[in-house]
């Protein structure tokens, strides 16, 4: 392996520290990961030296802002392959992207139209269709992929003349599997459906390209890819977002306002009511910078060999039941028979380890699994094999503590 | 396991490995409920673990029964049990729960995040 974690640890000082009297091994990157430090400084400086608010202003600090805020937009577009900077709206994260898009097309749909999801989504791409098809009499279907992501002989069919959305998780944040996104994406575009990508989990770990994957929407969160919290980003294809209404109005995204009507301004702005989150914005910028200035191939091989690494580890365990498949992925997704996962999940931190247990946000698939949830070990590109070691002697203590009755 | 044994188990712990280890110490002494006990009406909201509560009202002195899915909530309702059990709902609704968990170093266990429901729990002891 070419790639040295402990190079790019020192990037990251809150790594560096004790947790219940053991050193703190943090494995629950799916959920948040860690900041860089050229991340904090970018928020620093931008508080120290620049804020002012951005657009209106007219001296030197909102012009100064201004430019940092726009040039942190067009950094976003080049990460993800973007035409232009007015293809990408800032928004708090994954979840008010999704949310954006699901009150911003209400408009478009009728009774019986038919919302297309699949069964490995993240309930924030799940509820806000549900509640959109229960507001307009759409119909939200479920595609039935397998538990490992694969395809079903059966899910073609599910692709109709009616379908007019098709939303579907990259990767699951679950159980760390992908899915067949292209295979998808084609059918929903054959039947003219509008398309929209969860790259929640794809955005740290993978390259996107949204020009390649030619879907109308791609959402993320910054703070899932070593940005800060409570920035996001919406894509959209123009024509796509130019459909959306905007779900919020005020401040910054007018032209032209009297008492008797308003005229929006153009994207991006349209589409961002009231003051954004500036600072944020930049730090995911500096997040984009941090990403692009590493051998990325080389950190997704680390990460995925460090989740490979502990499926074998775990995988002749007898009690162990694994759901994250062995490769290709960055996490490992397990329950343990008779074993409460918040049980693990509590001597894990007694240990100073931590992971997240439970449905992860993803209810019905759990159901599906037949549990109640798992315990999930999620890595990044600063997590060590001695910190996967860790967690699997630890767990394998915790059976054993926990195991006998 | 006398209530004041309890006491004396919990506060002993000097870490969060103690604490783990002595509430699966405790989890063995709670009786476990029947599966027909264990009803949509018994169960506590808020809990991510399933738990089950039951109460039955005796000459006014309450008594409690409880179970969960997890085995670190049932050393954790053995300990909270141990402090409300054959007490009036005058004198429960009169103690401070929280600080009482608190002094057996279970304090970690009162967050109000969605992975702990034991205030759900303190909510039910201490309702009508």
């Amino acid at each position: 392996m070419t790639f040295d974690p402990l190079s790019i640890r020192s990037s990251f000082p809150i790594l560096n520290q004790m947790a219940h009297g053991h050193s703190l091994a943090y494995l629950d990157n799916a959920a948040t990961t860690q900041k860089p430090l050229c991340v904090l400084d970018a928020i620093q400086d931008y508080y120290r030296n620049t804020n002012a608010n951005v657009h209106r202003g007219a001296h030197f600090l909102s012009v100064r802002a201004t430019n940092q805020f726009e040039g942190a937009r067009d950094t976003i577009a080049r990460f993800i392959n973007a035409p232009t900077q007015s293809h990408v709206i800032w928004t708090k994260g994954t979840t008010e992207a999704i949310n954006m898009v699901t009150y911003g097309l209400e408009h478009l749909l009728e009774k019986n139209d038919e919302i297309l999801i699949t069964s490995l989504e993240h309930h924030a791409n799940l509820v806000p269709w549900q509640q959109l098809a229960s507001r307009t009499g759409a119909v939200l279907r479920i595609l039935p992929l397998e538990a490992n992501g694969q395809w079903k002989a059966e899910c073609e069919s599910y692709f109709t003349q009616k379908t007019r959305i098709f939303a579907a998780t990259q990767v699951s944040n679950a159980i760390g599997v992908s899915t067949p996104l292209q295979t998808m994406l084609s059918l929903a575009k054959e039947q003219g459906a509008m398309t929209l990508v969860d790259g929640a989990q794809v955005v740290a770990h993978y390259p996107v390209d949204v020009e390649t994957l030619d879907c109308d929407f791609y959402v993320f969160s910054g703070h899932k890819m070593y940005g800060p919290t409570g920035i996001g980003v919406l894509y959209g294809k123009i024509p796509a977002l130019e459909a959306l209404t905007p779900y919020q109005t005020g401040g910054e995204m007018v032209r032209k306002v009297s008492y008797q009507a308003t005229e929006f301004n153009d994207l991006p702005y349209r589409l961002e009511a009231g003051t954004p989150n500036i600072e944020g914005a930049i730090g995911l910028a500096a997040a984009c910078n941090f990403l692009t200035e590493q051998d990325r191939p080389a950190l997704l091989a680390w990460e995925q060999s460090l989740a490979t690494y502990t499926y074998k580890r775990l995988k002749s365990e007898k009690s162990i039941i694994l759901y994250s498949p062995e490769t290709n992925t960055t996490l490992v997704s397990l329950s343990v028979s008779n074993i409460h996962t918040m049980d693990l999940n509590a001597y894990l931190d007694s240990q100073g380890i931590g992971v997240r247990s439970g449905s992860h946000c993803a209810q019905p698939l759990m159901t599906e699994l037949g549990i109640e949830g798992t315990l999930r070990a999620s890595f990044a590109c600063y997590n060590t094999i001695e910190e996967a070691n860790r967690f699997c002697d630890v767990l394998i203590e915790a059976i054993d503590i926990l195991g006998d009755e | 396991m006398t209530n004041f044994n309890i006491k004396e188990h919990l506060q002993a712990c000097r870490s969060k490995e103690e604490t783990f280890k002595a509430l699966v110490t405790l989890s063995k002494n709670l009786p476990r409920l029947s599966e027909e006990e264990k009803t949509d009406e018994n169960k506590v909201k808020g809990c991510e673990s399933a738990v089950w509560l039951i109460e039955a009202t005796m000459d006014g002195k309450r008594h409690f029964k409880a179970d969960s899915d997890a085995k670190l909530m049932r050393g954790v309702l053995v300990a909270l049990l141990s402090l409300v059990e054959g007490k009036t709902i005058a004198e429960i609704q009169a103690m401070d729960l929280k600080a009482e968990l608190t002094e057996l170093n279970l304090s970690s266990y009162l967050t109000s995040s969605r992975t702990n429901g034991v205030l759900s729990i303190i909510k039910k002891l201490t309702s009508c």
